[in-house]
């Protein structure tokens, strides 16, 4: 897979606004940013009313995915653009969704939302409406997915990678430091596992590093050893899903997990070991 | 480790301009103010948070009011707004805890 397959630029989706066959959808940290303005013609999901199970603390089943993008208007055969705020963390979340359920034609928009609109491009606040579709999704891809004793498994064995800021990493903050202190039971991360904010992946605007820095980033800089799989995390799985994005979809590696769980499962398990303090 | 005075988060679902603190700062370090052009608000742009090494920590997209909402640790940090039309402006900032720090930018 190269760029090309997985990312398109504003100019691509400014030039291919309203083409049959092509679906934006805009999936946001701040859901209500939508309503405010959006890519003219792009369709709304929202991450946690309509990718999160109400009760459980899991994802919608296939059912419920296949109910998502069968209200939605989005067809099996769609080539579906994601975007949203945030540096594209719940698009790159949404976009981990569409493959976990075999929807293999997805692409991110590079740099989303703010990208978009850092380029003054036009936002509207009419929503499309599409025709209803029957959309088939696949059993869950496990091969992308990782759970609590994945995680506690690959402690000393795989690449772990720990996507939070330094200061989360270290156990000053429990959380992103644009939202309030709160979730986990303890801070800290898990042992051996190697701090790479998922933000260092990206520029200012936005948009992905060249896959040359990306290579160096996780490779020289980080060191993870490519030979070995991997699994990210962050604090809800929506961070790391960004750099599954990276290591999984950009530089083609073969084994990269991400645990949705994150540190709001695994800083709250009874007896599982906890690192605290900075990098090394 | 929760804070007072925040409306309601959940997730990591924070609005535009962040989450806003109404009734005191309770145990953490707050930077928070508001990004005008001309004297009127800049309602499309980016917040962002950038730590004495000059790391990116957080972001948040302005509100319509063009404010922002940080919940820092203590320490100094870097606010950086971008906005439309290539405006990019930077001030430096001292969080503690228990204080709301304000940080009012014209670009």
């Amino acid at each position: 897979m190269s760029r090309s397959d997985v990312l398109v630029d504003a100019d691509w989706v400014q030039s291919h606004l309203g083409d049959p066959g092509i679906v934006l959808v805009e999936v946001d940290e701040d859901t209500s940013a939508y309503g405010k303005g959006h890519i003219k013609g792009a369709v709304k999901v929202d991450w946690k009313k309509d990718l999160q199970d109400p009760v459980r603390r899991d994802f919608v089943d296939r059912a419920g995915f296949e109910a998502l993008l069968s209200e939605r208007g989005i067809s099996n055969d769609d080539t579906v653009i994601l975007y949203g705020g945030n540096n594209n963390w719940f698009a790159a979340y949404a976009y981990w969704y569409f493959k976990l359920y075999g929807h293999h034609n997805v692409k991110l928009l590079d740099g989303g939302r703010k990208k978009w609109e850092l380029d003054s491009r036009e936002m509207v606040t009419e929503v499309p409406t599409r025709a209803a579709t029957s959309y088939h999704a696949q059993e869950q891809d496990g091969a992308i997915r990782a759970f609590r004793d994945d995680v506690v498994a690959a402690i000393g064995n795989l690449n772990l990678v720990d996507v939070r800021s330094p200061d989360e990493f270290a156990g000053r903050l429990l959380a992103p430091a644009h939202l309030p202190q709160e979730q986990a039971q303890r801070g800290g991360h898990v042992p051996t596992a190697k701090n790479v904010p998922w933000s260092k992946a990206a520029q200012e605007d936005g948009t992905f590093k060249s896959d040359d820095d990306l290579s160096s980033l996780y490779g020289d800089e980080a060191g993870l050893d490519f030979s070995k799989d991997t699994i990210a995390y962050c604090r809800i799985g929506e961070r790391s899903a960004h750099t599954w994005f990276v290591l999984h979809e950009l530089l083609n590696q073969p084994n990269v997990k991400n645990y949705d769980g994150s540190w709001t499962e695994y800083g709250s398990l009874v007896g599982v070991p906890i690192e605290l303090g900075d990098g090394k | 480790m929760s804070g007072s005075g925040q409306a309601g988060a959940a997730g990591c679902g924070a609005p535009a301009g962040g989450i806003k603190v109404t009734d005191g700062a309770g145990n953490q370090a707050i930077v928070q103010g508001h990004v005008t052009s001309g004297g009127s608000p800049v309602p499309t742009g980016y917040a962002r948070l950038l730590n004495a090494d000059g790391e990116f920590v957080a972001e948040v997209p302005l509100g319509d009011d063009g404010g922002f909402t940080f919940y820092a640790a203590p320490g100094d940090w870097t606010l950086r707004v971008l906005a439309p039309g290539g405006i990019r402006a930077d001030r430096v900032v001292s969080a503690e805890l228990g204080k709301i720090t304000e940080l009012d930018l014209a670009v």
